[in-house]
């Protein structure tokens, strides 16, 4: 989509007021400390470059006005002497500029990325429930792109520019302030030009960038729908319809094109505005005497230097104001506070151990309790099933114990020790969840069942794998363990991402396991087979899992009830059965086979 | 694309004026300080003053007329060309589409369409810059031969550097895209599987991973920046060298008295506007080899030629009660293996007959070639007598309707995509349509009913309420053929008999061809007819079938146990 748009925008809500600013420029600052010595000699380097520029006029100045007028010829001589001089050293100095500001701009970015997705792994599951899944990826994307693309295109030209534009203003009045008269009466037309160009572009880039969005999923539509098109012989309507898409695109792109077409004749005509008012105006000095007529030559040279740099800033000046909008957003996410904390000094967990829920409640920040006052001891090699609506509850309990959350109040203890007192690492040794359904990252099979404990050898993944009785499956890949995942692993089967996610929780080889029970239905080919590694799975550890099958329940040692947010029922199967509270309603009328429970 | 031909030859008549304004000025500025400053005639200095403001108008205003008349016509080539692509692939056959890659259609319809604005635009530019380039020269030539040859030696190498810095730079700024898009995808894999990366704890796995793509993103903007350094200075230097051979030679003849001084200065600022064209052409040549290949992907799908097309005198189709024949049928995808292998096959008008058979026994296919996605290969389809490819494609498509395995929903409210068929349908018909579907409860108990948007931005609808609304759509078409492709796969199967019911009242009295596994669904049908490899090896009623077909049997019951699974699911 890049290449269709030129120039940048920000939305109204995004910009950012001068108390905001002046934050997001400090902070940067700061960021940039440890590279200061590099950020000073980019700032030397960019002098230099800009001094080098400048000294062109000047020396040509000087040849003419001492030089060639006085019939000197060594002035001339050693002017264009030291022109060639000057050249290369504006030479070596823009091509220096342009690396070292990559350089500390690409570490920032670089640092920047890590910071930011550091500080999103640290983020417990409270935020991402709250945020959404496109608005996060978009702070490291979209947003940092916008960074990049400043670094890589703007900040250098906003640099240089900004530097030519200021020092030629200088150098214009030094070199004759009744001269400069003519740029200081038509500057502010161009500067009220240009204000009225910066907002008028940033509108219609942002009505460009919507268009886009617009005409872009009509395609998508058209190419993905053609079937139902055609089978209703509708083509000719949704050809209609996609050029009234097309046409508003093209209105906006013909407004943006507008708003540029007025402006950059307006700055031309400014430039030969004062070209004649210098020529006019420096003929009658110099008729007078009060200047020399290099002077005026000199002045007509650095005319270049103002104008075509003035309209370039102010482009620019949009990229700038988006990329500050960029930048607030991904520090007000470095500022979210992470709500599960890692202890300063974390108490070593034992190896086997009681899960202890002591007088637990847990509500979302603001929001109303979700569990209140649960009690629950489970022992170790002990399976626990927690049924219940969807909403009840039983999802929380089971993942407060692995602290992806964090109690309200009460605590959870395994082996005694709280769990806000164990390092996280060392706590995902001991307690492991497996999600309901298997994710596969892209990589290879290897690398995916490794991520659960990065250190381990194949070796200890193929243990793994022989553990819960899955190997020959693994073996029987095209390319065994080094098989490829790609596109999420669509190529796989629900099942078999079931297995990479169960031989995960295998190499941990942890003291308890929390499961998600999946809700779809596997492959018939692997459902027996994850059945039976689940099985192999389970023996021996101590086992929470969220059932969504009461024939799950049926098979585990104590069943728990949670409703509304309490844990309203304890037991084994038989016993609840023989009370006839809500699991013996459930379960006689999945047993009746009427129906099924949703639990 | 004659208007635009003519915009752009407007276009390039102002970039010219303009080039000619800009060539002219300096000369103006040189008179002005020759004879008005330095020779101090005042009179020649005003005139000359008054000049550059009158011809610095015009150029201006020129200025601005060449970039509207360049974009507009650029912008307008690039959206005809978008109009033509889509509609011709809205013609284009199933076969094309089932072998075409939706990104591929994508970026040909955006980024390879931009190659050609991007050229289109800048041709009156281009235009201008090489007038720029053969006006500066020949007016420095005739200013002073000698200072002109010798500044020629070095200026082309400018256009040299530019035309193989962007021949460069181009797959260093993809190679920064693409190690981006990598980076990007590490970040959408950590968030949708946070569960994952939360519940193992693999936090550091990940961000050892992410920072293996930061390293790459990171060099590969380096790489670009290298080449931006070894280059872009060069693009200065080289003028820079020019001016001051100029300066020195020249400055040497005025002191010898051979050239005057304000031709001195007009020549040294000819170079620098002669320096602009050359670097902008280089950049030119490249972009124009760019927009050469785009143009080149943009034609291959403008010139495949839509496989189904009506005869020329296509006959309108004739009322019908809607029999349908297949008659020695044969059909395969792409040559290979038949599909269908000599099938006839007669629906007589107003029945429903259901098919039945494993997967790959042609069963989809078949019902394919009756409204013509596909042709066969020999034999024919018959609707009411008349043979499918003999009658107008509009007409068939209006008869048949099909309620596909894959429900399809556009971004529109539920009211629009059911009366995709006929979007003048009023309410009434649309109701009636959704209610026949057995979809009008649970329409009725969205936030905005049936003005609730569907599709990718849309409310997210379960696949058996999306199929719902696919069958609606196909009921309100009123269609003289149904099919029903699997229609109620995607339907839970305890909810399967909500359906089933309406179902039963959408195919009375309509020639139906139901493509089904369920034994309940199939029942639905007058007749079952059982195919295997592309040939019919049983034909009779559910009931008949059961009791002397073995296949039949075998069908239903590998049918069964999947389905039992998925029951097994739902409790």
């Amino acid at each position: 989509m890049g290449m269709w748009m030129r120039g940048h925008g920000v939305e109204e809500a995004d910009k950012l007021d001068r108390a905001a600013t002046v934050h997001v420029v400090r902070r940067t600052a700061d960021q940039l400390r440890p590279q200061r010595w590099a950020v000073l000699g980019a700032l030397l380097v960019s002098l230099v470059w800009t001094a080098c520029s400048l000294a062109g006029p000047w020396l040509v100045r000087n040849a003419i006005d001492h030089g060639i007028r006085k019939g000197h010829a060594y002035v001339l001589d050693r002017d264009v002497m030291i022109y060639v001089v000057v050249a290369l050293a504006q030479y070596a100095s823009q091509r220096s500029q342009i690396m070292v500001l990559a350089r500390v701009g690409e570490r920032w970015l670089r640092s920047l990325r890590l910071d930011v997705f550091a500080h999103l792994q640290a983020l417990s599951m409270p935020f991402y429930d709250r945020e959404k899944a496109g608005v996060i990826v978009s702070r490291m994307t979209s947003d940092i792109d916008s960074l990049a693309e400043l670094i890589q295109m703007g900040i250098l030209r906003f640099a240089s520019q900004g530097l030519l534009v200021t020092a030629s203003l200088v150098m214009l009045i030094a070199l004759s302030w009744q001269l400069s008269i003519v740029v200081f009466a038509v500057l502010p037309f161009v500067l009220l030009a240009s204000a009225k160009f910066k907002r008028d572009s940033n509108r219609a880039y942002l009505d460009v960038r919507d268009n886009i969005g617009l005409t872009l999923s009509g395609l998508q539509e058209g190419i993905a729908g053609v079937r139902v098109v055609q089978a209703f012989a509708r083509e000719p309507v949704q050809i209609d319809r996609f050029a009234v898409t097309n046409r508003s695109l093209l209105d906006a792109h013909l407004r943006s094109t507008w708003i540029q077409s007025w402006y950059i004749p307006v700055v031309e005509y400014a430039q030969h505005m004062t070209m004649a008012g210098t020529v006019g105006l420096g003929g009658l000095l110099v008729h007078r005497g009060s200047i020399s007529i290099g002077t005026v030559a000199a002045f007509v040279l650095l005319l270049n230097n103002l104008f075509e740099p003035l309209q370039q800033l102010t482009q620019l000046l949009n990229t700038l104001q988006s990329a500050a909008a960029s930048l607030s957003k991904l520090y007000q996410l470095l500022d979210t506070p992470v709500d599960v904390v890692e202890p300063s000094s974390p108490v070593a967990l034992p190896d086997r151990g009681d899960v202890r829920v002591e007088g637990v409640s847990f509500a979302y920040a603001g929001g109303r309790p979700v569990l209140q006052d649960v009690d629950l001891v489970i022992h170790p090699g002990e399976r626990l099933a927690l049924v219940g609506p969807t909403g009840a509850g039983k999802s929380t309990l089971a993942k407060l114990v692995a602290r992806l959350y964090d109690v309200t109040e009460g605590r959870v203890t395994f082996g005694g020790v709280d769990v806000r007192d164990a390092s996280t690492a060392a706590l995902r040794q001991r307690i492991v969840v497996v999600p309901q359904e298997g994710f596969l990252f892209n990589g290879t099979i290897l690398d995916n069942i490794r991520m659960a404990r990065a250190g381990a050898t194949e070796q200890e993944v193929w243990d793994a794998l022989r553990d819960i009785g899955v190997l020959s499956r693994f073996e029987a890949l095209p390319e065994g363990l080094q098989t490829e995942v790609q596109e999420r692993g669509s190529r796989f089967s629900a099942g078999e991402k079931q297995l990479v996610s169960l031989a995960r929780a295998a190499l941990v080889d942890p003291a308890v396991l929390v499961l998600d029970e999946a809700t779809s239905s596997l492959d018939p080919g692997t459902e027996l087979l994850v059945e039976h590694a689940l099985e192999r799975l389970m023996e021996g550890r101590t086992v929470i899992v969220i059932a969504h099958r009461l024939s799950t329940a049926e098979r585990a040692d104590r069943v728990g009830v949670v409703a509304d947010g309490h844990l309203v029922e304890l037991g084994t199967h038989a016993e609840l059965v023989a009370a006839g509270g809500r699991y013996a309603a459930l379960f006689g009328a999945w047993a009746g086979g009427v129906g099924a429970p949703s639990t | 694309m004659r208007r635009q031909w003519w915009g752009i030859a407007i276009g390039m008549f102002m970039g010219v004026v303009w080039t000619a304004g800009k060539i002219a000025i300096p000369r103006f500025v040189g008179r002005a300080i020759d004879r008005g400053v330095d020779g101090g005639d005042g009179r020649s200095l005003r005139i000359n003053t008054i000049l550059i403001l009158g011809i610095g108008l015009a150029s201006a205003v020129c200025a601005g007329a060449r970039r509207y008349n360049a974009f507009r016509e650029a912008r307008v080539i690039e959206a005809n060309l978008r109009n033509r692509l889509f509609a011709h692939l809205q013609g284009l056959h199933f076969g094309f589409h089932d072998r075409a890659h939706t990104g591929d259609l994508m970026s040909r319809a955006n980024t390879d369409l931009q190659s050609i604005e991007i050229l289109f635009s800048s041709l009156p530019m281009s235009f201008a810059n090489v007038m720029s380039l053969v006006g500066a020269t020949v007016i420095m030539f005739l200013l002073n031969w000698q200072l002109a040859a010798l500044s020629l030696v070095s200026l082309p190498l400018v256009n040299v550097v530019a035309k193989h810095f962007s021949k460069v730079l181009h797959p260093q700024v993809l190679g920064i895209q693409q190690e981006s898009a990598q980076l990007a995808t590490v970040v959408e894999e950590a968030v949708s599987g946070v569960r994952v990366v939360k519940g193992f704890g693999a936090e550091t796995v990940l961000a050892a991973r992410l920072a293996v793509e930061a390293e790459d993103v990171y060099e590969a903007s380096i790489g670009a920046a290298r080449v931006r350094a070894s280059h872009a200075p060069a693009l200065e230097l080289l003028p820079n060298l020019g001016l001051v051979t100029v300066l020195f030679v020249g400055g040497h003849q005025v002191l010898d008295g051979r050239m005057s001084l304000g031709d001195l200065v007009a020549f040294n600022v000819y170079l620098v506007l002669l320096i602009g064209p050359l670097r902008m052409l280089g950049d030119m040549l490249a972009q124009f080899q760019r927009a050469v290949a785009a143009a080149g992907r943009v034609h291959e799908i403008l010139v495949s030629d839509p496989e189904i097309t009506e005869p020329h005198g296509a006959r309108p189709l004739a009322a019908g009660a809607g029999e349908v024949r297949f008659d020695g049928v044969r059909f395969g995808y792409h040559d290979r293996q038949p599909v269908i292998d000599g099938l006839d096959l007669t629906i007589e008008a107003g029945t429903s007959v259901a098919l039945v058979g494993s997967t790959g026994s042609g069963k989809t296919t078949l019902a394919r070639l009756l409204p013509r996605f596909y042709d066969v290969s020999a034999g024919r389809v018959l609707i009411d007598g008349h043979d499918v490819s003999t009658v107008r494609l509009q007409d068939l498509r209006r008869a048949v309707a099909t309620v596909f395995e894959e429900t399809f929903l556009f971004s529109d409210t539920i009211a629009a995509n059911i009366a995709f068929a006929d979007p003048d349908a009023g309410e009434d018909a649309i109701e009636r349509a959704a209610r026949q579907a057995g979809a009008a409860e649970f329409i009725d108990t969205l936030p905005d009913g049936y003005a609730t948007m569907t599709g990718e931005r849309g409310f997210s609808l379960s696949g058996g309420q999306r199929q719902r609304i696919a069958i609606a759509r196909a009921v309100l078409a009123d269609p003289r053929v149904l099919i029903l492709d699997d229609a109620t796969s995607a339907v839970d199967p305890t909810k399967e008999h909500e359906i089933r019911d309406s179902l039963g009242e959408v195919m009375r009295g309509r020639t139906t061809i139901v493509i089904a596994h369920r034994p309940a669904t199939i029942a639905l049908a007058d007749r079952v007819v059982l195919l295997d490899q592309g040939r019919i090896v049983a034909d009779g009623t559910h009931d008949s079938l059961l009791a002397t077909s073995e296949r039949y049997r075998e069908v239903l019951a590998a049918a069964a146990r999947r389905d039992e699974e998925l029951q097994a699911e739902a409790t």
